[in-house]
């Protein structure tokens, strides 16, 4: 009894051999956590990556005193190589710990890689590994290389790439003007006759050099930004063009990504007069033929309030408020089908049309599928149907200019 | 056989979890593109009237299994010969589901591990659960049923608050006609609801056997429309292109979910939805492969058999293919048409007929 009591203590004592895990273990101190990667290519056409590693003695600082301050939050590794592998086994000849990839969330590709090669191919790697998340964001590193977003420090978040990827988040829900776009939602794009990915610019304004130094973050005024700065448009996976402004917010529209935007328009002959507060909007598109035509039609319908006057306007009056109404419908009309020529003029779809009639007409669908973009979506007839309601107009009714401008008279 | 019993409602729990057990993971009824859902409930049809068709051959023979009145039906000799050929066929089966969540647990989570630890380490389990008895492994299910059944719950609801479900996605319906769907509806059939015909091993345990159809019904019918409803949100959350090129939709599914910036990652649903299917799953197939053996070879102490048959099914499953692309190919194309339809669908159906002619031949003679 006793023995077998003896021999069945070893069988559990070898399991804690066997069963718990330790087949690929790796201790903390052995792995350096990537927080973004960016990717430029140089002149032989290799692909040069910077990675971006969380620094982690430096990210807590805090109650401990000491801490940030002496060095930065990240450092950034560069290494070359033929492919994304390649430069994955080149990196370890630089960093003495092992890359590692699950808390990367965002990937930087320079516009000039993305102009010349596509980023198609560069994809693949990321989406493969079980490593990297489907959900990382991807943007485009416009006139700068995607290495510079990678070493510019920011203030108020001590990592750049948390910096870039909230800066992406609060402007896509303040303005709508660029566009917050996961690596999933990018393939698609790329995949789909009937769709191309719109995937958001930033760039470093100022002193490069000095956004790298430590020293730059003690100022008020830094001497360099991480900004958000427009939106790349691709065809066949290559940058073709850059929207930006009110453009790029036509766009987000049709494709009912904006939350709450700004519309001003024109009143009394003043440009930018009164300041519309979008709160809520819904943006339908649908398909159908007509004349043996395929047929786009966009509704957008928005609810909101005045967020500012320039000029002395009579809001108290139901009748005004509809004419603001109605210049704002027409407004964001023109806008919107200013982006869409443009659009049609890139012969290039990042309204995502083609799956719209792809799934009202499948079987039209199928005889214009090859053609779709060069040929069919350049001359599509789209139709832009807007709906705009003013339902409040914040704390005060009619404004205090309007009695300056009387007593002036 | 052992002498076991187990209640018509742990074998309802042991079908749904059976059937869901891989099926849920691998894209099933793709052929069908963005109507794989409406295939999924085709096959169920399917799954539900061959039941009825095991159950009914089952009912001639109260109490035996399909090794036992094979040689009733088709004599001594063809008997036991097809007998052999079905316990290989088991055999190989949990091989394949064996290799199945060993690639999976490989490609995803331990990617330096060999195959054939992870598989030995499943076998282990397995082993141990089988030398344990049927009603031990019932047991488990009931408890693990109602795991799974809260993963599943809040995976659905964080998906729909993440918003990511576009419904538009599963638009148009019927885009390439009626062809690929009834393609499709044949091969979700064979699996996973024609697989059923694995439990025709289990049913003459049960203690109430009046319950033994409906229980068998409603687990198909509640399957159908779990399994159903999954690869729907798996299609509208991806889109069939993207699902297409992913080896486990469901895993790229959970991995959109990223809620209040701190609800995301939610990987581990997944394995541990996945461990918990596979251990069903692969149990219950090397279960019946077991017992098929005893009853054929009439072994006294099933338990003996269980340790060699354990080692002959790990190896088997690390040498059927050589790479992952290699053991999936095998399975969409020649698992179906040489192995399911024969032993779903042929053999089944001849034995209906040999029980009939021989069992009206027994009433005659009697009466």
């Amino acid at each position: 009894m006793n023995r077998k009591r003896a021999v069945l203590l070893g069988l559990l004592a070898s399991l804690s051999v066997f069963m718990s895990g330790c087949w690929s273990e790796r201790q903390l101190t052995d792995m350096a956590i990537v927080s973004a990667v960016g990717i430029d290519q140089d002149e032989e056409g290799k692909y040069v990556a910077s990675y971006q590693f969380f620094n982690p003695g430096n990210i807590a600082g805090g109650l401990q005193g000491g801490g940030g301050g002496q060095s930065p939050p990240v450092a950034v590794y560069t290494a070359t190589g033929d492919s994304i592998m390649e430069v994955h086994g080149n990196m370890s000849k630089k960093v003495s710990r092992e890359p590692y990839y699950s808390h990367a969330n965002l990937i930087v590709i320079s516009d000039e890689l993305a102009e010349k090669e596509g980023i198609a191919s560069v994809l693949d790697a990321f989406s493969r590994g079980s490593q990297f998340r489907v959900t990382t964001t991807v943007v485009i590193a416009r006139d700068v290389k995607a290495k510079d977003l990678m070493t510019t420090l920011t203030a108020l978040d001590k990592v750049p790439s948390q910096k870039i990827m909230d800066t992406l988040e609060t402007t896509e829900k303040a303005m709508g003007e660029n566009i917050n776009i996961d690596l999933q939602e990018v393939i698609r794009g790329l995949v789909s006759p009937g769709k191309e990915p719109l995937i958001s610019g930033f760039t470093v304004k100022g002193d490069v050099k000095e956004g790298k130094k430590q020293e730059s973050l003690q100022a008020t005024d830094l001497p360099m930004t991480i900004e958000a700065d427009g939106n790349a448009v691709f065809k066949n996976g290559k940058l073709v063009d850059w929207i930006d402004g009110s453009g790029a917010r036509s766009v987000l529209w049709v494709l009912d990504r904006v939350e709450s935007t700004t519309i001003t328009i024109k009143w009394a002959d003043k440009k930018d007069a009164v300041s519309y507060r979008v709160v809520r909007q819904k943006t339908n598109v649908s398909a159908d033929i007509k004349g043996g035509k395929p047929r786009i039609s966009v509704g957008i319908h928005m609810e909101g309030d005045i967020g500012e006057v320039r000029v002395p306007i009579e809001l108290k009056d139901p009748d005004v408020l509809e004419k603001v109404e109605k210049e704002i419908r027409e407004q964001t009309r023109k806008e919107i089908e200013q982006a869409i020529r443009r659009a049609q003029k890139n012969k290039t779809d990042v309204f995502g049309f083609g799956e719209v009639f792809h799934q009202a007409e499948p079987k039209e669908w199928k005889k214009v599928k090859k053609s779709w973009e060069d040929s069919i979506f350049p001359n599509l007839n789209v139709e832009v149907k807007v709906e705009a309601y003013v339902r409040r107009t914040g704390l005060r009714n009619n404004s205090y200019l309007s009695d300056i401008k009387s007593e002036q008279e | 056989m052992e002498k076991a019993k187990i209640s018509p409602r742990q074998l309802f729990m042991l079908i749904v979890l059976f059937e869901l057990g891989s099926s849920i993971i691998i894209p099933v009824g793709l052929t069908a593109k963005q109507d794989a859902w409406l295939a999924v409930l085709g096959g169920m049809v399917g799954g539900l009237l061959l039941f009825l068709l095991y159950h009914k051959v089952g009912s001639y023979y109260p109490g035996l299994v399909p090794t036992e009145y094979m040689p009733k039906i088709w004599g001594p000799f063809l008997g036991n010969i097809f007998a052999f050929l079905y316990v290989i066929y088991l055999f190989y089966l949990a091989a394949r589901v064996l290799r199945d969540f060993g690639e999976m647990l490989v490609m995803f989570a331990y990617p330096e591990t060999p195959l054939f630890i992870i598989n030995l380490l499943w076998m282990i389990l397995v082993v141990y659960t089988v030398r344990k008895g049927i009603e031990a492994l019932a047991r488990t299910g009931e408890i693990l049923f109602v795991v799974l059944f809260i993963l599943a719950m809040a995976s659905l609801l964080l998906l729909i608050f993440n918003g990511s479900i576009d419904t538009r996605n599963l638009q148009p319906v019927f885009e390439e006609g009626p062809l690929p769907l009834v393609k499709a509806i044949g091969e979700t059939v064979f699996f996973p609801f024609g697989e059923i015909v694995f439990f025709t091993m289990i049913l003459p345990y049960i203690n109430d056997s009046k319950k033994t159809k409906r229980a068998g019904l409603y687990a198909l019918i509640l399957s159908g429309l779990i399994l159903s409803v999954t690869m729907a949100i798996n299609l509208s959350v991806l889109g069939y292109s993207l699902l297409a090129r992913t080896n486990f939709p469901l895993l790229a599914t959970i991995q959109t979910i990223e809620l209040a910036e701190f609800l995301q990652r939610l990987d581990v649903f997944f394995i541990i939805g996945v461990v918990i299917g596979g251990f069903f799953k692969i149990t219950i197939l090397f279960y019946v492969a077991v017992m098929g053996t005893t009853s054929l070879f009439k072994v006294e102490k099933p338990e003996q058999l269980v340790f060699p048959l354990g080692f002959i099914t790990l190896f088997l499953s690390v040498g059927i293919a050589s790479s992952f692309p290699e053991h999936i190919q095998e399975g969409l194309d020649i698992v179906p048409m040489y192995l399911h339809l024969p032993f779903q669908v042929i053999f089944p159906l001849l034995l209906l007929v040999g029980a009939f002619l021989r069992n009206r031949h027994k009433q005659k003679s009697s009466g």
